[in-house]
């Protein structure tokens, strides 16, 4: 089945729109949970995003073997680079989210409320 | 092995290999970790630094390719120059930082390994040379950053440590995107490679991406204003860790920055944007900051825009040539000074600005914060003075001089904050009666080695900069000199000390001299003489004085490289040495402690109107030396005018005088002597210097007859000031002022009668303001008075005293036959024959007025009642008489042989000037005989004691009774309604302004995280629209 718009443009927009609504939701809701869970969405989005940028329309997958000789990898497969390095984007990703949880039990224990606005102290 | 070791790699194998080993030897025992920890980070250190020995001794940069592939199919590190030496400052400090935080540390093997991988991570930064990892490098950095700031258990500090993770992930989210994109676009993440093929990148997504990845990178540089959550980090984190964060996190993103900015090209303009707004926005935040670490960040973040500024400019002006010098210095003069001042203010628990009051009783703290903070100022003799000047340099000659004008205006406003705290600090201990810390903590003396050690490194790293800015060695025989009599100040007692201090001074200040000619030789000859003669008068205090003995070497010495310089660069460097020590002299006196930024801060000022004069002139005349002021040529005048305008502002002429009484006034009595008398005929000396240039500009006479104008407000307005004072060593301070009025008309009048006057006049200065000062001090010193409202009748009891003060004031005051009235005389001469009769009248009423405050003097303090209490005090230490008697002398002598001083002065000023002005050829002798001084005399004393009988009229008039101490009250009440504090209303509404602007620009900083990513996508929105335009949001 085909509808006539390469998978990678799909992937572009829901990647881009992932992303959006994850910065979208980081500066709207007041919840630092919800917050941390924009930011893993924005992550997402964003590695969607590279993952298509190495998308070639009408390839295969980057594994050479009898199907695909090493002379041919060059046109009939998809670039493995971007996917590398989202796999590492998602590693670096989900260290973060980790660090942000810890915070935010520990400023939970501080304050007893997960509302950005109470951790104000420091300005100016 | 240890060849392996010493490879760069190592920093990696000892980071990982470290990290991977500390739980283990958590295991072990406490010793074992602490061994491990130090190990794997002296490793790290002694790798990088081997690889600069290597680099150093023309070894090529060293490349480590991994898994023996080439790039770009391998990720490839580089160990330049460049690189090795970021990475060993980093190293350093990280070292120091650690023995700093070593205490908070050694608790917990997490802090430990997060130390050591936060410190790897910043030298992958540096090193790496592929996009990607430089991503993952960044990471790495962060998240180690993010589990230090952990480690405080305070809820603010872990509220602000969110506020950077929000922010730093958006940030770094952005230069992800960005680099995938351009991979996209290029192909490839080898840096190498992109910048090669660094044209393909203008297509839009092309440049979409650079702009992401710009963006990313300015952030994690906290630029203003999206930079609230850095400052909350700075404020709330322990000082160590804020430390590390403030010098080491930001110097591997200022590096990325730097390694990628050939990529930039078409963005330079916005990175020199982002890093001016920073540099000035911050530093005028910072002058309404109170709490000390807050106050750092904003220092901090002001410091990395100045660099990335640097970065931008330089490479828009093509001066890539300057980089090691300007960013070099800048980028190590910031990163040792900064962390050792986290250091310092954490060690001595100076919360708020104010809470170390007191800090006297610490001498070596004292002179550590002091020197630190000279550094941060980029003042000499450190990396950041160097650096700056070489910048304003480069950026003047190349006609960006709005990027001059920004830097001189943020230093400034960053001198203001971090010297006002170093005031504070001075202060008398009032802390626990304003309730900030009931006690502050117990000097811990380790605890001080980190910053000492940083303060050390940065004057070894000033001393290589000045190597690279090519200045001769005798430049720091002032620095060496004061270090020397530093080093026996602790052991020897006070008067052996003054006399090491002069015997130095004269064996040094004679070297020094020696190869000077001309108008300078003579300034040299008079003020180390004079300066020798006054400075022996400490010999009257016999305590230890610390401190005082250097720094008055070092102040000396420092006049004569002044007088020696023959390019601008020695001669602003020795200027700024003279008004650091004149700082610290005066800082050593308690009561000057309101004064002393004031006196900074218009000096500061003065120095930044010459900086920015000499870069105009070296732009025009296209050589630095001195002698280009005497160039022929044209379109001087903006150069004219700074410079005249810095020199008359350290002269202390009315308007900008503000600074000058209370220093005056309340520095040690014999500084002030040495001050009024000796350096501040240092500003005279430079106008003296850029009266050459003024003749060959259009402006001419036009701007001579202003400053003549100038000269004479200064005469009457200090006059006036003067006959308002009950203090009578703040009356000297304001006729000191006044005095040196006449001397600015003198060099105004562009001839060379006027020049000639003008030595004159300076030699008559010089020594009747040290006897007036040093007769004073005798006095202070005897009777502890310090207001004529008690003191009085001590003619008898101080006969010499006496007797000195009268010679002095007969000289200053124009009265035959001592030398001020030849100097009066001449001056009057010479303004006649330049056809100012105005002010020729005027400057007369203003010595009319001289007259009347040093009748006030003589009268105030030897005739009259003795006061009470004072019936047993003698005449004054023969210390203080011996010097002033050679002054006498000297006055005495210059009176009867006037040949002495003017045949060398007319020797020594080049004919070629001024005789086409003025002058015709005639001997001074013949002008002086052909001039019968006799009916001049009569008239100005009759129209004197006219003058005087006209006051007196009026004051009996309105039915006064009583002596002249009276009328002396009357004419107080006068000029006190009639003449407001104007220039002090002035100024004071100028840092009124300051501060309220200071307020304003902080408005934005809510304190709440989620505003502050707005911000910073704003700001990204921002450089978007500036590098692609509007049209770049629509695919």
């Amino acid at each position: 089945m085909s509808i006539g718009v390469p998978v990678s443009t799909i992937l572009m927009i829901t990647g881009f729109g992932l992303a959006l609504t994850g910065l979208w939701g980081m500066l709207t809701h007041r919840n630092i949970m919800r917050i941390i869970i924009c930011f893993v969405l924005m992550g997402t989005g964003f590695n969607i995003v590279m993952v298509a940028g190495g998308y070639v329309t009408g390839a295969t997958a980057p594994i050479i073997d009898r199907a695909l000789g090493a002379a041919e990898a060059g046109a009939r497969a998809i670039d493995p680079v971007p996917s590398a390095l989202v796999v590492t984007a998602i590693v670096i990703g989900f260290s973060v989210t980790a660090v942000m949880l810890a915070f935010a039990i520990r400023l939970y224990a501080a304050k007893k409320t997960l509302s950005i606005d109470a951790f104000t102290e420091s300005k100016w | 092995m240890v060849a392996a070791a010493f490879h760069p790699l190592g920093i990696f194998l000892f980071g990982l290999g470290g990290g991977f080993a500390l739980p283990l030897l958590y295991r072990l025992g406490k010793g074992w970790l602490a061994g491990g920890f130090f190990l794997a980070l002296g490793g790290i250190a002694l790798a990088s630094g081997a690889g600069l020995l290597r680099l150093l001794a023309g070894e090529p940069a060293i490349e480590v390719l991994t898994a023996g592939a080439m790039p770009p199919v391998s990720i490839n590190l580089r160990l330049g120059l460049w690189e090795a030496f970021f990475a060993v400052s980093v190293n350093v400090t990280a070292l120091l930082g650690a023995w700093r935080l070593w205490d908070r540390l050694r608790g917990s093997y997490g802090a430990l390994l997060l130390y050591l991988i936060l410190v790897m991570g910043i030298d992958g930064m540096i090193m790496t040379r592929d996009l990607f990892n430089l991503f993952v490098f960044l990471e790495i950095v962060s998240i180690a950053t993010y589990g230090l700031l952990g480690l405080s258990q305070a809820p603010a500090a872990l509220a602000a440590a969110f506020k950077y993770i929000m922010a730093t992930v958006v940030a770094s989210s952005l230069f992800l995107v960005g680099s995938v994109l351009l991979y996209h676009v290029a192909g490839t993440l080898n840096i190498d490679e992109l910048i090669a093929g660094a044209g393909a990148l203008s297509r839009p997504m092309g440049v979409a991406a650079l702009l992401m990845l710009l963006a990313g990178l300015l952030v994690e540089l906290k630029p203003f204003p999206a930079n609230g959550w850095g400052l909350d980090v700075y404020e709330t984190a322990p000082g160590g860790i804020a430390a590390m964060v403030s010098v080491g996190v930001s110097a591997g993103v200022f590096f990325a920055l730097f390694k990628l900015a050939p990529l930039f090209g078409a963005q330079l303009g916005i990175i020199a944007f982002s890093g001016a707004a920073t540099f000035l926005f911050s530093n005028l935040i910072g002058l309404s900051q109170t709490r000390t670490q807050r106050l750092l960040g904003y220092s901090s973040i002001g410091q990395m825009g100045l660099l990335t500024l640097a970065l931008g400019a330089l490479a828009q002006i093509d001066a890539a040539d300057a980089a090691p010098l300007v960013i070099g210095g800048l980028f190590v003069n910031h990163l040792l000074a900064k962390a050792g001042l986290f250091w310092l203010a954490e060690t001595l628990g100076m919360e708020k600005t104010d809470s170390r009051a007191g800090l006297r009783n610490h001498p070596l703290a004292l002179a550590l914060l002091g020197l630190l903070i000279v550094a941060i100022a980029g003042l000499p003799p450190f990396p950041g003075f160097w650096a700056k000047w070489e910048l304003v340099m480069r950026l003047t000659a190349a006609g960006a001089h709005h990027w001059t004008m920004v830097i001189l205006l943020g230093s400034l406003l960053e001198a203001a904050y971090m010297f006002r705290w170093f005031g504070l600090t001075l202060r008398r201990n009032t802390s626990a009666r304003a309730g900030h810390v009931s006690n502050p903590p117990a000097i811990n003396a380790s605890q001080l080695a980190p910053p000492l050690a940083a303060g050390l490194l940065l004057l070894a790293a000033g001393g290589m900069a000045a190597s690279m800015a090519g200045v001769a060695t005798w430049l720091f025989v002032p620095l060496v000199a004061g270090a020397a009599l530093l080093a026996i100040d602790g052991v020897l007692p006070g008067r052996v000390k003054a006399v090491a201090m002069l015997l130095v001074i004269l064996a040094a200040g004679s070297w020094l001299a020696w190869p000077i000619t001309g108008i300078a030789a003579l300034f040299a000859s008079l003020l180390l003489a004079g300066g020798l003669v006054i400075a022996a008068a400490s010999l009257y205090r016999a305590d230890a004085r610390p401190g005082f003995y250097p720094l008055m070497t070092t102040l000396l010495l420092a006049i004569m490289t002044l007088l020696r310089a023959r390019d601008s660069l020695s001669f602003f460097f020795s200027w700024e040495l003279v008004t650091l020590a004149s700082y610290f002299l005066i800082a050593r006196s308690s009561r000057a402690s309101r004064y002393l930024l004031s006196f900074l801060l218009f000096s500061l000022a003065a120095a930044y109107f010459l900086m920015a004069g000499f870069a105009a002139v070296a732009a025009n005349a296209g050589s630095a030396e001195l002698a280009a002021l005497r160039l022929p040529g044209g379109g001087m005048e903006v150069a004219f005018i700074l410079l005249v305008a810095g020199f008359l502002i350290k002269a202390g002429v009315l308007g900008a005088h503000v600074w000058l009484p209370g220093s005056y006034a309340e520095a040690e009595d014999d500084t002030s002597a040495m001050l009024s008398g000796v350096v501040s005929k240092v500003a005279i000396y430079g106008l003296l210097l850029v009266t050459y240039l003024a003749i060959r500009t259009e402006l001419k006479l036009e701007a001579a007859h202003v400053m003549a104008w100038i000269g004479l407000l200064t005469i009457v307005g200090g006059a006036l000031m003067a006959l308002r004072q009950q203090d009578f060593k703040r009356l000297l301070a304001f006729s000191s002022m006044s005095q040196l009025g006449y001397i600015i008309i003198a060099i105004a009048l562009m001839s060379r009668l006027g020049w000639v006057t003008a030595l004159y006049l300076v030699a008559n200065h010089l020594m009747v303001k040290g006897i007036l000062f040093l007769g004073v001090a005798g006095i202070i010193a005897r009777t502890g008075a310090r207001r004529f409202a008690s003191t009085g009748g001590l003619a008898r009891m101080m006969p010499l005293t006496f007797l000195m003060m009268c010679i002095a004031v007969v000289s200053m005051s124009g009265l035959p036959p001592l030398m001020g009235f030849g100097g009066k005389w001449l001056l009057l001469v010479a303004m006649m024959e330049q056809g100012w009769s105005l002010l020729a009248v005027a400057s007369l009423f203003g010595a009319f007025l001289g007259f009347l405050y040093m009748i006030r003097l003589l009268q105030g303090l030897f005739a009259g009642p003795r006061a009470e209490g004072q019936e047993q005090a003698r005449e004054a230490s023969v210390f203080l008489l011996a010097p002033q008697a050679l002054l006498a002398a000297g006055i005495i002598v210059l009176s009867l042989f006037p040949k002495l001083l003017f045949e060398p002065v007319s020797a020594a000023i080049d004919p070629q000037f001024a005789a086409g002005l003025v002058w015709e050829g005639m001997s001074l002798e013949k002008i002086y005989a052909a001039w019968n001084p006799t009916p001049a005399l009569l008239a100005a004393l009759g129209a004197s004691a006219l003058l005087f009988a006209v006051f007196w009229i009026i004051w009996r008039r309105k039915a006064r009774t009583g002596g002249l101490a009276r009328f002396y009250a009357y004419y107080r009440m006068v000029i006190g309604r009639s003449l407001p504090p104007v220039a002090i209303l002035f100024w004071d509404g100028v840092a009124a302004v300051a501060t309220a602007a200071a307020k304003l620009a902080r408005r934005p900083y809510t304190g709440n995280g989620q505003t502050y990513v707005a911000y910073v996508i704003y700001y990204f929105l921002a450089v978007y629209i500036a590098g692609a335009g509007l049209g770049g949001l629509t695919p």
